[in-house]
This record gives structure tokens, C-alpha cells and sequence, in this order.
């Protein structure tokens, strides 16, 4: 097996765009929540969410025909393309390896997709816009990479594992490298702000009126959220011999699916999923120096995701940070903005912290670094992802 | 109904209608949700969430068959807290 390094990332979010702006907001501890503008929110109390501002498509979709592609897609082609450039590569360079590109997604296109579902109940099937029917399929957001890239030469998929996608995607991208089946990979998640999303949650109550609030006594649930994050990665040999910066290593990967409950996460079941990716990368649990929680500040995930940790890792777990706390939940990208973290936590010495804190909740019994940013040097770092329907994905990185 | 729940039946009553979308004085106890009241399926999934946060307890997905009218939504509460 090859060992497998991220050199390049690349992030659409709320509270930065590029590794480098992203980085600095996560220090700061940035919240990326505001008055939601992407859809009408008329007759909902209350409609606070992460939404990317000010994104520029045309900086990014240079190849692809900007009406072709969808806001999800073009989070994921925008991802993609800083990270092929934070990593001081070529177009030309990629064409010539086989590759990989993995995209997760929850919401694929739904975006537009339920603008064509109003446009036909208000005003009938003849209104409606066929040009945007064709941004619809989730596959456009791998194949729009590929395609914006020119790349041929690479094995393509979109994974919908809803909020674990991001995860999933990495994971994937990690064994087509080690296993030497590729070259390269571009992998991770994207997402679209969608009325669909947000109201299932708050209709649910699963949407904190007030901030996203992970860990806290009064949490009330998620705030929706949007954004892409891609990790290029390649094997550790490449990497020295052209001398790229390397932020991480890929140490390994868990992923398991109890289908348990549609909604609510299994406690045992995400322990074992970490479990196994620990035992992937090889690493025990005391290695361990932080971990990126799924953490999305609904009741039932902290407390669950918390227990699950302490089954792992014992009474005294290392420090366990929620990054949705500043960006949300982004859905299929949250995993893939939680792994970006990661890895530039890693390189840069530091901690994210939870944000929003007021005061601990007792049952979830971690230290969450609340509210600032603290110095760390950290050598393993674990990113949980949980999704409903069961769906856990784990990716452990290391210092390099 | 235990007595938890007969105390605060008539907040009980107001989430559900709440929930559903009806008017609370139209409602009896043994009128039904989906029959009588027009509710759906997607709706008696987000009663039993907004029941399940407004009370703090896990009720099974299979108790939406109970979720029936008013007095199924006493039972099944009283049956969840009594766990």
C-alpha cells in the first residue's frame, strides 16, 4: 500500500474562501450565520443559515458552460480547481495520470430543482426551464469537475451519502491512491442552500432559532448551511519528488451502515465505525489528539456522538471541536470542510474551537474548545461524519 | 393517561394543533388525524419529533400507528414517559 498525502485544498464557505482564507476564519472562530437570502422565507418565525456570499462562479468554471452546472456543482468545480492550484499543479500535468474524482453530496441539484417544481405548479410544465432540468442530476457535480478539468482519464462518481458524503468521497479517493489504481484524486463534498432542506429541519425542530450551538446546554438544533470543499491527494512519493507541501496524511478510513434508525444516529454502531478507522490507520486511541465532531447541536446527535466517543476513547477523550458550530451544516459538504480543517489544523498548530458556547451540556462531557482557537501541535487527527439512515464515515489524518 | 400527562393535556392539545395545522376548539378527542383532520403521513413524522423535544423522550417510530387522534397522542405519551 501506498502512503497518501492531501497537497492541495480547495474551499467554497461561508466564513472563507481558499485554504488560506478558510484557515484564518477557523482561527478567529468566524460564524458564517445570517439572515437566509437564497430562497423565501416568508412564514417561517425564524430563517438563519450559512449561505457562501459574494461567490464567483466565472472565476472558477472557465471550461463548462456556467448555465450547465448548478450551485452545488459549481462549489465542487470551484473546490476542485483552488485545490489543483494550492497544490501547484497543472490541468496538463493531471490529464496525463490516471485520477479519481469523488464529489459527496445530501441535495445534488435540488436547488434547482425545486425551482422547476414551483415554476410547473404555478404556472404549468410548459414554463418550465429545460436548460435547468439539466443541472438537476446529482453526477453533475463529479463529471462537472472532470469535465471543467479536462480530465478523461479518471473514475467518476458522485456519492449521496447525505451529511457522511464528504467522508465517503475521501475515503474513496484514499483507496484508489494507496491501492495504486490512481495517480491522484480529487476528492470531497458539495452543497446548495435548499428550501427543501431547511424546511424539513425546521418543520422537524431540529433548527436552532437563535445560532448553531454544538455541545451547549441549549442547543436546539442544526442552522442549514452551504459550501464545497476538495482535497487533492496523491501518493507521498509524488509529493517529495516534486516537493509539494504536504499538509497531511491520509491515515485511514471507517465506514459502516447499521440502518438502524432513518433519523436517529446508533451510539454502538458510530463507536465501531471509529473503531475501525482507527484500526485502518493503524493508530490506538491514546494517539489521538483531536477530533473534528460531527457535532451538528441537535439534542440527539451530541449526546449520542459524545457517549460513542467515550466508548472509544475512554473517560478522558481528546479534545472534540464542532466546526458547524462557524459554518453550519453544509450537508454533503460538512465532512469535506471538517477533513479541510483537519488538515490544515495539522499544518498550521492549531485548534478550531466550538463557537456559540454558553455553557457546557454535562451529558456530552468533552472539552470542545469552547469559543477561541487554542495552539496544538497535532499529530493525529480523526473527522467524524454521521448521516441518517445509519451511514457513518470516519477519516483519520496524521502530521506528516 | 398518567397524571404527567393529564396535567398538561391542554398544551398537549395545542402542539398537536400546532403541528397539524388545525384549529384547537374543532378538535375533539377521538376526532382522526389523517381521517377527520386532513393530516398526511409527513405531518404525523413531525408530530412525533415535535412531541419527542417538547417533552425530552424517545418515542418509537412504530407508535405513529397509535398517533391516531388526540387520545392516541395522550397514551403513547404517557407510555413514553413512563418508561
Amino acid at each position: 500500500m501506498r502512503r497518501v498525502v492531501i497537497t492541495g485544498i480547495g474551499v467554497v464557505s461561508s466564513i472563507g474562501t481558499g485554504a488560506a482564507a478558510f484557515a484564518r476564519a477557523l482561527r478567529e472562530g468566524r460564524s458564517g450565520a445570517r439572515p437566509i437570502g437564497a430562497f423565501d422565507t416568508t412564514g417561517f418565525a425564524h430563517a438563519t443559515g450559512c449561505e457562501v456570499v459574494g461567490f464567483e462562479p466565472e472565476r472558477w468554471v472557465r471550461n463548462v458552460p456556467l448555465d450547465e452546472v448548478g450551485r452545488a456543482a459549481r462549489f465542487a468545480i470551484a473546490s476542485a480547481r483552488m485545490a489543483l492550484d494550492d497544490a501547484a499543479l497543472t490541468e496538463e500535468e493531471l490529464r496525463r495520470r490516471p485520477g479519481l474524482v469523488s464529489i459527496g453530496t445530501t441535495d445534488g441539484g435540488s436547488d434547482d430543482g425545486e425551482r422547476l417544481a414551483a415554476s410547473y405548479v404555478h404556472s404549468g410544465p410548459e414554463s418550465m426551464d429545460p436548460v435547468a432540468a439539466r443541472r438537476l442530476p446529482a453526477s453533475t457535480l463529479a463529471t462537472g469537475v472532470a469535465r471543467e478539468l479536462g480530465l478523461s482519464d479518471v473514475d467518476v462518481s458522485t456519492i449521496a451519502t447525505a451529511c457522511a458524503a464528504g467522508n465517503y468521497a475521501i475515503g474513496n479517493g484514499f483507496d484508489a491512491v494507496r491501492t495504486g489504481e490512481a495517480d491522484f484524486a480529487l476528492c470531497g463534498g458539495a452543497d446548495a442552500m435548499c428550501r427543501m432542506t431547511f424546511t424539513g429541519f425546521y418543520r422537524l425542530g431540529a433548527v436552532d432559532p437563535d445560532g448553531c450551538r454544538p455541545f451547549d446546554v441549549n442547543r436546539r438544533g442544526i442552522l442549514t448551511g452551504e459550501g464545497g470543499a476538495v482535497l487533492l491527494l496523491e501518493p507521498l512519493e509524488s509529493a517529495l519528488e516534486r516537493g509539494a507541501r504536504v499538509y497531511a496524511e491520509i491515515l485511514g478510513y471507517g465506514l459502516n451502515c447499521d440502518a438502524h434508525h432513518q433519523v436517529a444516529p446508533d451510539g454502538d454502531s458510530v463507536r465501531r465505525c471509529m473503531e475501525l478507522a482507527l484500526a485502518d490507520a493503524g493508530v490506538g486511541p491514546g494517539e489521538v489528539d483531536l477530533i473534528s465532531a460531527h457535532g451538528t447541536g441537535t439534542k440527539a446527535n451530541d449526546v449520542t456522538e459524545c457517549g460513542a466517543i467515550r466508548g472509544a476513547f475512554g473517560d478522558r477523550p481528546p479534545r472534540t471541536v464542532s466546526v458547524k458550530s462557524m459554518l453550519g451544516h453544509t450537508m454533503g459538504a460538512a465532512s469535506a470542510l471538517g477533513a479541510a480543517a483537519c488538515a490544515l489544523g495539522i499544518e498550521h498548530g492549531f485548534i478550531p474551537p466550538t463557537i456559540n458556547h454558553t455553557e457546557k451540556d454535562p451529558d456530552c462531557g468533552i472539552d470542545c474548545v469552547p469559543n477561541t482557537a487554542v495552539e496544538a501541535e497535532l499529530r493525529v487527527v480523526q473527522n467524524n461524519a454521521l448521516a441518517f439512515g445509519g451511514n457513518n464515515a470516519v477519516v483519520v489524518l496524521g502530521k506528516r | 393517561m398518567n397524571a404527567a400527562v393529564a396535567e398538561r393535556a391542554d398544551e398537549i392539545k395545542e402542539l398537536v394543533c400546532r403541528v397539524l395545522e388545525i384549529e384547537p376548539e374543532k378538535v375533539s378527542d377521538t376526532d382522526l388525524f389523517t381521517e377527520d383532520l386532513g393530516a398526511d403521513s409527513m405531518k404525523l413524522i413531525e408530530l412525533l419529533a415535535n412531541l419527542e423535544i417538547e417533552f425530552d423522550v424517545e418515542i418509537d417510530e412504530d407508535e405513529i400507528e397509535r398517533l391516531v387522534n388526540l387520545r392516541g397522542v395522550y397514551d403513547v405519551l404517557s407510555a413514553a414517559l413512563d418508561a
